[in-house]
């Protein structure tokens, strides 16, 4: 995964070759994290939710570059797929929670498993806004499914990026023996 | 077909043990500080909820800041110079 995570983000960075060295270094930090975040999300290949979500959301930004990454047909339908329309209708469940707690009375041990709960919700909630398309995931188990394939290719991104970095900055001398190391680093996978 | 929606959503909010449990042992692989809770599962899956979203806001940090690092590297490298050269070959 990481050999195609960097190839896949090498090609991001090929579309801005030509332009690297007029942009100033704000663009040029933009370019190198969508491509990466692009590279990222297309190893799945359209298969969860959160890529197609990182994907249209890196299109916002620059449709350009993610219709180079993306093959042809495979960008149009990612960029333009209609994201799902069930959300989760929190005023309405929220209404008919208050009708409910008007009708039972409680015990003391329901006061601590209705907060618990309270704190589950609310902390479930707080992840869907770090996962990309967390927002319209409204069945919990595909939120902790996406999230722990999100979890796995955020590592591998970090990994692969890290690694570039490190022995970018290692200086001349020092770079063949790090090269080596990436290499290593990358097939040892 | 409404009727079947609208329970969905209703226990939408809910995730049950089983998941929990389930999640609990897949994170402990990135998260080591949880440990098993012999109180209810619902506390410490509060618990783990919190500590994902922290690791990954720290992921998306990380990434940031490499990206940083990186177009600063390709800033401050005198165009014919050797790391300029490798820089290149890493990244193009």
């Amino acid at each position: 995964m990481k050999e195609e995570f960097l190839k896949k983000w090498q090609m991001g960075l090929q579309i801005y070759r030509p332009l690297i060295d007029n942009t100033s270094v704000s663009e040029r930090r933009k370019a190198i994290k969508l491509s990466a975040d692009v590279a990222m999300a297309s190893l799945r290949k359209g298969t969860t939710c959160w890529s197609r979500a990182l994907i249209q959301k890196t299109a916002t930004e620059d449709n350009f570059l993610v219709r180079q990454m993306l093959s042809g047909i495979k960008a149009e339908t990612l960029i333009n797929k209609k994201l799902p329309k069930v959300m989760c209708h929190r005023k309405i469940v929220r209404r008919s929670k208050k009708i409910l707690r008007r009708r039972q009375s409680r015990s003391a041990i329901e006061e601590v498993a209705a907060k618990a709960r309270k704190l589950v919700k609310k902390k479930t909630q707080g992840l869907r806004n770090v996962v990309p398309g967390g927002e319209f995931m409204s069945n919990d188990v595909l939120l902790i499914q996406e999230t722990l394939d999100y979890i796995v290719s955020l590592q591998t991104q970090v990994n692969v990026m890290r690694s570039i970095v490190d022995a970018a900055e290692a200086g001349s001398e020092r770079t063949a023996y790090y090269l080596g190391k990436l290499k290593f680093a990358i097939e040892d996978g | 077909m409404s009727n079947r929606r609208s329970r969905q959503s209703s226990s939408a909010t809910r995730i049950s043990d089983d998941q929990i449990i389930d999640l609990v042992s897949k994170l402990r692989q990135f998260l080591p500080e949880i440990r098993e809770r012999r109180r209810s599962d619902k506390v410490s899956a509060s618990k783990v909820l919190q500590e994902t979203c922290n690791y990954i806001r720290k992921l998306h940090r990380e990434v940031d800041n490499i990206s940083d690092r990186l177009s600063l590297l390709l800033d401050s490298v005198d165009e014919d110079s050797q790391e300029a050269a490798v820089i290149r070959n890493l990244l193009m």
